[in-house]
């Protein structure tokens, strides 16, 4: 009895350190500017920091943009890395050294890849365009996508494929009716990561878009101006933001503990 | 209209065939198929990797400011890094930092792993929701805490001071604040920790633990001996991947000390450098640096993974 209140004490515990920020945030933006500064959960709940970030400093332009980005990103990083995976993972090319240069490119210190790209971009006028940053983007998810993937392959059987194979099938065939549904869930985990990444990223936005294509993350941090921070608004603003990434963490949840694991364990 | 169109569409469709068999051919052989599918990864590679890379190399011998034209200093650069005490501090905070949550993440994610490994009523909501910090935008959630932790207006502080104590600065304290950071990013990422070592105790064979219970092996002995070993090449994909994301640490500071108090970690310094003082040419040493730093190291966990996941 006193173990099993004990479990639920912690479950209690971690359950409130990991979602009571979430909570907050949510909170606040229904705070007046006057009860902001004060404390408590005693105040009139006003909707002001939403009408403020409709009217007032309109922020609808922004997820516009961040969404763009992240679903024209996700669709290409997709695109170059469930092939590359397979390929890693059925005939281990490169004998594992193009992998890890793949991986590699995450090691990358963020601001180091910057300095060449923001010289670049500048030269080809790629500077705060969507192209630009949905390219930036492409570079920042692909080696994770591609890693993420080479695990869920590397958990099909090869000889599931041989033996059809020898039934005739081409490889084309084989790929679309034998391994596409035995990857699906796979697939979908790494495409919702990328989405979110995408998403959420804020270095990359800040450094490479000004006005036309900046996105959620650089729009909240403009709330932090040179007098003040408008926690109000920026509360609002956050609690729209992260409404997305909070559906999919109830969407992800059930599928993740498999997801994360890379296939390096076998059951 | 359509039967017009017929005649002049049908050598295009049958060289579209002779294409499609062409492309089928050759991915029916594996030894080019390998290499088709890998095509678009490589043409991505040497563009974002290969190309900033050389760049990055031959700035950091130049002295270029953004505009004008570079001229070649030599190791000019590199021996001002040498001897910058403020680079060599960042570095060494950097590192104190990855320490600092790597251990706490392991440490932590391990017993909250254990306690949830297991069937309870709700399992699912309560993993669901263990899984929010992750998920949710880095910079959101560092303003967040920046708010929370606020030693006037800060919800944390107003608990601190309901059970009579003094405010903490947590954000505006000469060496507290470099916790703080540690302590956001350790919020942010636990989860991560958490989940891989969960999959981890799932997926262990259960045989080997009930012959151990059955010979009267102390619970710890069995952890030390079969659960650990069994879990390492998991413990070696969080050190590495943790690594690599903590060695470009930016959100948490952005969002918060902005590199004031003590706080100045790798990234923000080349940040500082290259875009806020435009010394492209310091700044790309400084970057350099830091890649050649991490490539080592994760080469070197990189290999170790490997050997696991293949012995596995």
């Amino acid at each position: 009895m006193l173990r099993k209140s004990l479990f639920w004490l912690a479950i209690a515990i971690i359950l409130f350190a990991f979602t009571f920020p979430v909570f907050w945030v949510y909170v606040t933006s229904l705070k007046s500017p006057d009860d902001i500064f004060g404390t408590g959960l005693i105040f009139k709940p006003t909707l002001y920091n939403y009408e403020y970030i409709i009217n007032v400093r309109p922020a609808l332009n922004e997820l516009l943009n961040s969404l763009i980005v992240s679903i024209a990103s996700t669709a290409v990083v997709m695109a170059i890395s469930v092939p590359a995976a397979y390929s890693f993972a059925r005939f281990n090319t490169g004998n594992g050294h193009i992998l890890f240069i793949t991986i590699s490119t995450r090691m990358f210190p963020g601001v180091v890849a910057a300095i060449p790209f923001f010289i670049a971009f500048r030269d080809l006028g790629l500077l705060d365009t969507h192209l630009g940053l949905t390219l930036l983007y492409v570079y920042f998810n692909m080696s994770f996508a591609t890693f993420l993937l080479y695990g869920f392959f590397k958990e099909i059987p090869a000889s599931l494929e041989y033996a059809a194979m020898l039934d005739g099938y081409s490889r084309i065939d084989i790929l679309r009716k034998i391994v596409f549904p035995l990857i699906k869930p796979g697939v979908a985990i790494t495409t919702m990561f990328c989405l979110i990444w995408s998403w959420n990223e804020f270095l990359y936005a800040f450094l490479f878009t000004r006005r036309i294509a900046r996105t959620a993350s650089v729009g909240l941090s403009t709330f932090w101006g040179s007098v003040e921070i408008q926690w109000g608004p920026m509360a609002a603003f956050m609690g729209i933001a992260i409404l997305p990434t909070l559906l999919a963490a109830w969407l992800m949840q059930r599928h993740i503990v498999r997801g994360l694991t890379f296939g390096a364990v076998k059951g | 209209m359509a039967q017009a169109d017929t005649p002049i569409s049908q050598p295009k469709s049958a060289e579209k065939a002779y294409k499609a068999g062409w492309l089928n051919h050759r991915l029916n052989k594996d030894s080019t198929a390998k290499w088709i599918l890998i095509a678009p990864l490589v043409v991505f590679l040497i563009l974002f990797m290969v190309y900033p890379t050389v760049y990055s190399l031959y700035m950091s011998f130049t002295d270029y400011i953004m505009r004008g034209a570079p001229n070649m200093v030599g190791l000019d650069n590199y021996r001002w890094l040498m001897d910058d005490p403020v680079f060599w501090k960042a570095l060494q905070r950097t590192l104190f930092v990855l320490v600092a949550c790597i251990v706490i993440e392991l440490t932590l994610g391990l017993a909250i792993a254990m306690l949830l490994n297991r069937d309870f009523p709700g399992q699912d909501l309560v993993r669901g929701l263990c899984f929010v910090p992750l998920l949710i935008s880095p910079l959101a959630m560092s303003l967040m805490w920046n708010y929370m932790l606020h030693i006037q207006f800060g919800v944390v502080n107003d608990a601190i001071t309901f059970f009579g104590l003094p405010a903490v600065g947590f954000l505006s304290t000469q060496g507290l604040a470099i916790w703080s950071i540690i302590f956001i990013s350790v919020w942010q990422w636990l989860p991560f920790s958490i989940f891989v070592l969960l999959a981890g105790l799932r997926g262990l064979p259960r045989d080997q633990f009930e012959a151990a219970q059955v010979d009267g092996v102390p619970a710890w002995r069995v952890f030390l001996r079969l659960q650990l070993p069994m879990l390492m090449p998991l413990i070696i994909i969080i050190v590495l991947l943790r690594t690599m994301w903590l060695m470009r640490l930016f959100d948490p500071l952005y969002g918060t000390t902005r590199g004031g108090l003590d706080t100045e970690l790798l990234d923000w310094m080349i940040y500082r450098t290259s875009f806020v003082e435009f010394d492209i040419g310091l700044g790309t040493a400084y970057a350099m640096f830091a890649l050649y730093l991490t490539l080592i190291v994760c080469l070197l966990m990189y290999k170790r993974l490997m050997a696991a996941m293949n012995r596995g």
